[in-house]
């Protein structure tokens, strides 16, 4: 009896692993396509003075290096300028004194997009002391 | 004569189940937290600008869309309703809260200078732009 019973064995116990790896495959395709790249954000520093500054309005001390953005392009001391040509100037004021005071005067009808892209070349030549001031015009 | 054992059977159900639990799981959670930030504002490029290192917890972001309408987390507020939540940043955390302003390229620098004079109304002068430094593809 007991030989007998030696005979019948079960058959060893196999784990199928298809349906894991199904399982994984799922979840890394899952991942693949919801996967969204983050955008890099950067954050531009402006100093804004004071709105009620009793400081006249058209004469700006002659020592700041004055900077227009127009809905129409960018002015560098009053002498309209293209966006290579702004940074060929503050490139160049950068080089005798990075430390100065860029006031740059946006006129309301400009599109953001122009003061981002002045600040950005801005930073690019190494400028931080930035002032930002609203015309409104 | 022979005695068949039943053939050993892995049970699906359970592994089904668990899938099932962490697919819905993650259709559920995942892009919540971007999504809480996401608004209709394409910010404008600035590569040059400097890579935010350690991010103020004070901050108060503040998006301004190319109509104009200003928002916080995708609510949409009132000039007035900005400044009473700006004077409660201020009076909770101080005149150097930083406000972050998230505008859109195409927004008007009207838009933007009016929540810069609100900024100012509330005492709050840490003004800064967000802007694009890379963009994912």
């Amino acid at each position: 009896m007991a030989r007998a019973r030696k005979k019948v064995e079960a058959p060893p116990a196999e784990l199928s692993m298809t349906p894991m790896i199904d399982v994984v495959f799922q979840l890394l395709i899952y991942f693949i396509v919801t996967i969204k790249p983050i955008d890099v954000i950067t954050n531009l520093d402006v100093f804004r003075p004071a709105p009620d500054q009793s400081a006249p309005k058209d004469q700006p001390p002659p020592n700041l290096v004055r900077i227009g953005v127009y809905q129409d392009g960018y002015t560098v001391n009053d002498v309209p300028a293209k966006p290579e040509e702004l940074d060929a100037a503050l490139s160049k004021m950068a080089e005798i004194d990075a430390g100065q005071t860029i006031m740059i005067t946006v006129s309301a009808f400009s599109e953001h997009g122009m003061l981002v892209r002045a600040l950005d070349l801005c930073a690019k030549n190494g400028l931080k002391s930035l002032s930002v001031v609203s015309a409104s015009n | 004569m022979k005695k068949k054992f039943p053939e050993a059977q892995l049970d699906m159900t359970p592994m089904i189940d668990v899938v099932f639990q962490l697919i819905i799981f993650f259709v559920v959670t995942v892009d919540l937290q971007s999504k809480a930030l996401e608004t209709k504002v394409r910010m404008a490029m600035s590569p040059h600008g400097p890579i935010e290192e350690q991010k103020d917890p004070r901050t108060v972001v503040v998006d301004v869309d190319k109509d104009g309408d200003i928002s916080i987390m995708r609510t949409r507020l009132s000039e007035g309703q900005l400044l009473t939540i700006l004077n409660k940043a201020r009076n909770e955390s101080g005149q150097s809260t930083p406000v972050v302003i998230r505008g859109d390229y195409a927004a008007k620098h009207e838009a933007i200078k009016r929540v810069m004079d609100i900024c100012g109304q509330a005492g709050l002068w840490k003004i800064r732009f967000a802007a694009l430094k890379e963009k994912a593809s």
